[in-house]
């Protein structure tokens, strides 16, 4: 399903209107801090204060394909093997890594600091660096055991392909809560 | 009357200003050098203010009144995690520190949750330690209403800051609360946030006020600066203390930074010119905080005399 970054983000707290405008504010800030924005497409979040519990529901907005080699730097082929050139640092150190594990340490050699020489006949382009979409599941749950007040010591978290399912409560989490905490999520989503 | 300010200026030549303080009767509190820049910490007479402002001018520096010098401020955190670290809490407690307080943050071991919140003995007898204490809660209406019973045994005056706006009869051991504080997950810039730290400045200026006047009803029977002065000329080891502020003062007595085993006996032995020893005239006791040393001037109804 195609949708823009963040486009439906709703909080409601009933009871509590302060603290539903403050806590949008909150998880702007962490997810901006984590870069997550761009992976959310819809966000609902319910507290219930007397109960209580803090759940949220997400949309993820579309699968992020893992980061090759080729994404990462410019490759080219060389003497006797292929060249790659990387302007982004960021992901040096998995480049690295993951050319070591496919060719051996004997075979990888770095001429200069952004510059990588692979020994090899066949093309490095299609090996995969970084897995993205695991990387986004980790960081997503940060952010969410962030986002949850800290005496909401409880959790839950359900990850499907493309939603995610977050409680935290007090009190040990029942069926009941989490019955509850997904109807009214439901029932926001409808609206 | 002593006027607590604060001295912002070269350190070339600044010991012309610690000098004229020591001649004018008033006392350094603390002595802060960042590479080329020093910030001085003082206690003037009234009545020689004008004198402190003329060699500032010459000196080029700048001299700003700091309310709440002398005076040693808790700011306490539910816990030291990420949901109440370091905003708005290091905000608060900076804010604190540039007006002239010492502030201490202290993060509580059982602080979370409405329901299992807790405090124990320990954490209350120091915080009891400090002149006035900042809790910062969080967003939630109904979780500040519950806390309640973890400031409602302590004896200094409590300033509660959240998010809601609540009403004073509902926080019946709260000294005062402070709005629009809250939980946020960035630093305190804009306008308002600012607004609202001056307003936690302004409540804790209060709650002091409040303190001093109950003291001056029994007054101590010598100052807290004095005791401090005389302390510094007769141990001069607490001048070697790595602690930024070796001797904090506390509107009641001060808190000495040396291990209490060690020096206990002779910060209590300490002599002032009229003859009388520290430990007669207050109590010297350990300090919760680490192994220093606490001292509490005994009232004049206690002992008979001033010094």
């Amino acid at each position: 399903m195609e949708m823009d970054p963040l486009e439906v983000f709703e909080v409601e707290m009933p009871g509590e209107g302060y603290g539903a405008e403050k806590y949008r504010e909150i998880i702007m800030d962490i997810l901006q801090d984590l870069g997550l924005i761009r992976s959310i497409g819809r966000l609902y979040v319910y507290v219930d204060i007397e109960a209580p519990y803090f759940a949220v529901f997400g949309m993820i907005r579309g699968k992020l394909p893992p980061l090759k080699v080729e994404d990462v730097g410019d490759l080219v082929a060389a003497e006797g093997g292929y060249q790659i050139t990387v302007e982004d640092e960021e992901h040096m150190a998995g480049l690295i890594r993951a050319l070591w594990g496919a060719y051996g340490r004997e075979k990888v050699e770095q001429p200069d600091r952004n510059v990588l020489v692979v020994l090899s006949e066949e093309s490095p382009g299609g090996l995969v660096v970084a897995d993205t979409e695991t990387e986004f599941r980790r960081d997503l749950l940060d952010a969410l055991v962030r986002i949850a007040p800290e005496g909401f010591r409880n959790r839950r978290n359900e990850m499907a392909k493309d939603n995610f399912f977050f409680l935290a409560a007090e009190e040990t989490i029942t069926p009941e809560i989490i019955a509850e905490a997904k109807e009214k999520l439901g029932g926001m989503r409808d609206a | 009357m002593l006027d607590p300010v604060m001295f912002t200026g070269g350190v070339y030549k600044h010991d012309l200003v610690t000098e004229l303080i020591e001649d004018l009767g008033g006392y350094l509190l603390q002595k802060n050098v960042t590479q080329s820049e020093v910030i001085l910490l003082m206690l003037v007479p009234h009545e020689d203010m004008p004198a402190l402002e003329a060699m500032t001018k010459e000196l080029k520096g700048k001299l700003e009144r700091a309310p709440l010098a002398g005076t040693e401020i808790a700011v306490v955190t539910p816990t030291l995690a990420i949901h109440h670290l370091p905003h708005p809490a290091c905000d608060v407690a900076e804010y604190i520190r540039r007006h002239g307080a010492k502030s201490n943050m202290i993060g509580m071991g059982r602080g979370v949750a409405r329901e299992i919140s807790q405090m124990d003995e320990f954490e209350t007898a120091l915080i009891n330690e400090h002149d006035a204490v900042v809790f910062t809660f969080g967003n939630f209406a109904d979780c500040i209403l519950k806390k309640e019973h973890l400031y409602r045994t302590l004896t200094v005056p409590v300033i509660v800051t959240g998010g809601p706006e609540m009403k004073k009869e509902d926080l019946p051991y709260a000294f005062e609360y402070v709005k629009n504080v809250g939980r946020i997950a960035h630093r305190s810039r804009k306008a308002t946030e600012i607004g609202s730290l001056d307003n936690i400045i302004a409540a804790v200026g209060r709650a002091l006020d409040s303190v001093r006047a109950s003291i001056s009803k029994d007054p101590l029977t010598t100052t807290p600066p004095r005791a401090m002065e005389v302390v510094r000329e007769q141990v001069p080891d607490v001048t070697q203390s790595l602690s930024p502020l070796p001797i904090a003062l506390n509107l009641n007595g001060l808190r000495i930074k040396l291990p209490y085993e060690e020096y206990g006996e002779a910060v209590a032995g300490v002599e002032f010119d009229e003859g009388v020893t520290l430990g007669e005239i207050a109590k010297v006791m350990p300090s919760r905080m680490k192994n220093y040393i606490l001292v509490r001037i005994l009232p004049v109804s206690e002992t008979g005399f001033v010094v």
